[in-house]
């Protein structure tokens, strides 16, 4: 459990959230500590704390208050040369740490050796404060707020009134009752689908490359279903995986969370059926085709087929979905390919890469923050301006050949998995479906990638041509 | 600010001087104006910084990056009234100011650093030239009266804020002209006396009063000044130069550089000097002796008068072209710097102390001897080391002392006063900038001992507010410090 304290985070947020935002990690780690030794829980989590922490004295505080994590970021950044500039979102950081540019990159001048001196002195501030404290390891000091004290020389009118019992209290617990971790987490592994069923039948597969074709039923309790498979294939194949299709598995039933997740290139899921909420999370090259039940006597596209957050931060692979998804729909999506047949609000928000096409309605402030990769919209209605963010992301016609053939390519592809009719309809109607269609495209990368097509043609280098885009 | 882009699209400009062989002739001021779309470029290198390190590197709290962007935009007034708002004399720290600010700017870090200075210097010329500098006589009236002794930047700096908060102001200035070092220190080819006249008559014109030929403790007593103000501002300077008591000290022609400078300034102005007083390097082969920025003046102030040659002799060793290891960014820069008067040429030696000063017959220095030291750390502290054998002699008929200051002048006002002094000899004070006598305040070079005109705006401004305080019992004055 992390408790992020209000005074850190990025250089690229904005002032008022930097100033205005959140409450210190003090009190909400006084209150974690509480409530969880209280119902005697401390002794299952670990507990960290984070938020401008930069001295040993602040690691001895979060301990004693009783976190037993403690995260540093701006303060080693610092450390290699970070000069709190606030423009890492601007690619102009003039110490060469936050940003693209070759010529700025070039004065970075941090060294790992100042890292790594910065923890060693926070590491030394520390013992001596435990040896003050007569603390021989850190486990003793976690949760020891009885040693926590006011510092009785703030004199100051605005400390006069202010009552730290609240963040001092310690609960009264039973003896032996644990106040930091004491206890391994059983995450049950052992007793997940993957352990229990898939990697044995997919062993020809994993050792020699043997196709594989597998049929199981699926339950809502199986979750995460496919990712240690993943990690398998990835473990032996790394980022190549396995050829398309080596392995298929045939899932009936209602999937649980993050089915698919992180679905490495060679892993093919077909799931007859429905899914819950982050199916496809990180997919790395697999491809996972979901449709209702044959059966099924509602009309696919108009229902809810997948949960929310389908596709999150997915790098590569395809997913094909006979039916609507829920909210969240391909966020920080870079690179797969994927068609659903209608989504609810803030799809593709921050989306970086990849292809989305979605043929049905979507919900409001589609394409937030969208600065990379490409939407297609069947705007049936008309009225997809209206739910589209516009401050980062134009939408065009469907026009150019290039667009045209990739929109009817990924038709033609959810015909072929899901036996969709909506698609099946629109490639039939070709002529008089393509002006329903609309493009959303990210500004700046629309400006890139016609720097990076006039490159070609004029033969500057291309990452030169890029650079000069992006700084406008 | 400016262009976000801007210090990665233009370079670091220098301040424009006059050529050499020109300025040389004369004793206008060797600055020229910088042409103004290359000035919004260097206003476009500002970057906006996160924590803007020259707010600290000034002691103003001048507002850097703010009107950095003004300029680049082009908004002159606005600039001007953001620069005013922290500093009142930009037209002397844009000229004479060594900029700790430049060392601080975070540009610095890995590329030349804005030239802050030369934007400042830029603002309020322009703001002189539109007629936008006009003075601003108080609206209302406290019927208390200031003192404030010395007329330097201080003393002016104090005189303005304390006038304007409604005080009635006398500044007292024993020579004959009022400015301080602005009036006799500096050479004209640094900063013309125009630039100090017309401040003056901006604060004449708000009701400042200016006394001079009137030298407190010697010519008018302390307990009239006590008498007739309700407080007092010290802002005398620290006026005791650092001597050399070494053999042939007392020969003709070895003077301390605030003699040569002002006799050189007074002839600038007009006036008269006795030819039995005059100390003029014409024809003659000069040494200064110490490498800093009053070096720097003598120097022009030599070539100007026709010398035959110049050495400045430096007992430090050559400082290094970059930043040394330990003295890094945001700290002051410790480097080899090059003065217009260095332009002008010189011979400087460095490592070099002056064993003793021969004489001829008639009792005028005719040379130094000089020995090479080495610096050696001994238990912490630096001391030189004389290299033996490294004796050398250097001919000469002109030596001029410019080694600093040792701190303000005791006899006279201050023994009369009665103030205490801290260890170091200066003018010791409370957090209102008050003395150990009731009433009698301080500021600038005589409390801090010898430093840059910023301090001494930025502790006047401070002691403004201080003395404003103590009088009215509130204070609406800003305060830097």
């Amino acid at each position: 459990m992390l408790i992020s304290g209000d005074s850190g985070g990025t250089g690229a947020s904005p002032l008022t959230s930097i100033k205005h935002a959140g409450i210190p990690w003090e009190l909400g780690l006084a209150e974690t500590q509480q409530i969880l030794v209280a119902n005697d829980l401390r002794g299952r989590i670990r507990v960290e704390t984070d938020g401008q922490l930069k001295t040993g004295r602040d690691v001895a505080i979060a301990a004693l208050l009783g976190a037993e994590e403690y995260g540093f970021a701006s303060a080693a950044l610092v450390a290699s040369g970070c000069i709190m500039m606030r423009v890492c979102h601007l690619n102009t950081c003039p110490v060469g740490i936050a940003t693209q540019d070759p010529e700025l990159r070039k004065k970075f001048a941090g060294q790992p050796e100042h890292v790594v001196n910065f923890f060693r002195f926070v590491a030394q501030e520390t013992r001596e404060l435990m040896a003050q404290l007569g603390f021989r390891t850190m486990d003793e000091m976690i949760g020891r707020v009885d040693r926590l004290n006011v510092k009785k020389a703030v004199d100051h009118w605005k400390a006069r009134g202010l009552d730290f019992s609240q963040i001092l209290y310690q609960p009264k617990t039973e003896p032996g009752a644990a106040i930091r971790c004491v206890r391994a987490q059983d995450h049950g592994l052992a007793q997940s689908l993957d352990i229990t069923t898939i990697l044995p039948l997919c062993r020809a597969a994993l050792e020699s490359k043997k196709p594989v074709d597998i049929i199981l039923p699926i339950r809502n309790v199986n979750r995460t279903v496919g990712t240690i498979l993943g990690s398998e294939v990835s473990t032996r194949y790394g980022a190549e995986g396995l050829p398309d299709d080596t392995i298929r598995i045939h899932f009936n039933g209602s999937a649980g969370q993050s089915l698919g997740a992180f679905l490495p290139r060679g892993i093919t899921f077909t799931l007859e059926g429905d899914a819950n909420d982050y199916i496809g999370k990180g997919l790395s090259g697999g491809k996972l085709v979901v449709y209702p039940p044959r059966q099924a006597s509602f009309v696919p596209e108009e229902n809810i087929l997948i949960g929310n957050v389908a596709l999150y931060g997915a790098t590569g692979g395809e997913a094909y979905f006979r039916g609507v998804a829920g909210e969240r729909f391909a966020v920080r999506n870079s690179g797969a390919h994927t068609v659903v047949e209608g989504v609810g609000d803030h799809g593709c928000e921050y989306m970086t890469g990849g292809r989305v096409l979605v043929v049905g309605p979507t919900g409001r402030n589609f394409a937030a923050g969208m600065s990379g990769g490409v939407a297609y919209v069947f705007d049936a209605a008309g009225d997809f301006k209206r739910c589209c963010n516009l401050a980062m992301v134009d939408i065009d016609s469907l026009a150019s050949a290039e667009d045209v053939d990739l929109v009817k390519d990924l038709l033609k592809r959810h015909v072929h998995y899901t036996g969709s009719t909506v698609a099946e309809k629109i490639l039939s109607n070709w002529k008089s479906m393509q002006a329903k269609f609309v493009k959303v495209t990210p500004k700046d990368y629309k400006r890139v990638l016609a720097a990076i097509s006039k490159a070609r043609q004029t033969g500057i280098p291309e990452d030169k041509a890029v650079m000069e885009a992006a700084h406008g | 600010m400016g262009k976000i882009t801007g210090f990665m699209e233009f370079h670091r400009a220098k301040q424009p001087y006059r050529p050499v062989a020109e300025r040389v002739r004369d004793w206008k001021q060797v600055m020229r104006a910088f042409p103004e779309d290359e000035l919004k470029k260097q206003g476009a290198r500002c970057m906006d910084c996160g924590i803007p390190f020259c707010h600290q590197g000034c002691p103003l709290g001048n507002i850097i990056p703010d009107w950095n962007d003004l300029v680049y935009r082009g908004q002159w007034q606005e600039a001007i009234d953001r620069l005013h708002a922290t500093n009142n004399f930009p037209d002397f720290t844009g000229t004479l100011c060594p900029a700790p600010c430049e060392g601080a700017c975070v540009l610095g870090i890995n590329d030349d650093p804005v030239t802050i200075k030369a934007i400042e210097l830029a603002i309020i010329d322009h703001a002189f030239m539109e007629g936008w500098v006009r003075p601003e006589p108080p609206e209302i009236l406290t019927g208390k009266k200031v003192a404030i002794v010395g007329s330097g930047p201080a003393g002016l700096a104090a005189a303005q804020q304390l006038r304007r908060a409604g005080h009635e102001v006398t500044v007292f200035e024993r020579d004959d002209r009022i400015g301080g070092l602005l009036r006799y220190g500096i050479p004209a080819f640094k900063m013309e006396k125009k630039v100090l006249d017309r401040r003056l008559d901006q604060m004449r014109a708000e009701g400042v009063v200016f006394k001079a030929n009137t030298h407190i403790g010697v010519n008018l007593p302390v307990e009239e000044l006590r008498r007739n103000f309700d407080a007092i501002l010290l802002a005398g300077g620290a006026c005791a130069p650092r001597d050399l008591p070494v053999p042939g000290r007392e020969l003709k022609g070895v003077h301390f550089a605030m003699e040569y400078l002002t006799q050189s300034n007074r002839r600038c102005e007009g006036d008269a000097v006795p030819t039995d007083r005059e100390i003029t390097a014409r024809g003659k082969r000069v040494v200064i002796i110490g490498g800093g920025d009053t070096g720097a003046d003598c120097l022009g102030t030599a070539h100007r008068q026709g010398s035959r040659s110049v050495h400045q002799l430096e007992i430090m060793p050559r400082p290094p072209e970059h930043r040394a290891e330990n003295n890094p960014w945001p700290q002051y820069p410790y480097i080899y710097r090059v003065s217009s008067a260095h332009e002008e040429g010189v011979e400087r030696l460095y490592s070099v102390s002056t064993k003793r000063f021969i004489g001829d017959d008639q009792g005028c220095v005719k040379a130094l001897e000089l020995v090479k030291v080495e610096l050696v750390y001994e238990g912490g502290r630096a001391n030189f080391k004389e290299i033996p054998g490294s004796e050398f002699t250097l001919p000469c008929e002109l030596v001029l002392f410019a080694m600093g200051f040792v701190g303000p002048e005791k006899p006279g006002m201050l023994e009369s006063l009665g103030v205490k002094l801290t260890e170091r000899g200066n003018v010791g004070r409370d957090e209102n900038w008050m003395t150990s006598v009731p009433g009698v305040f301080t500021a600038g070079d005589m409390q801090r001992g010898q430093s840059l005109i910023v301090w001494a705006i930025a502790e006047a401004r401070a002691a403004a507010r201080g003395i404003d305080k103590y009088l009215a019992g509130t204070s609406d004055l800003p305060t830097p410090l």
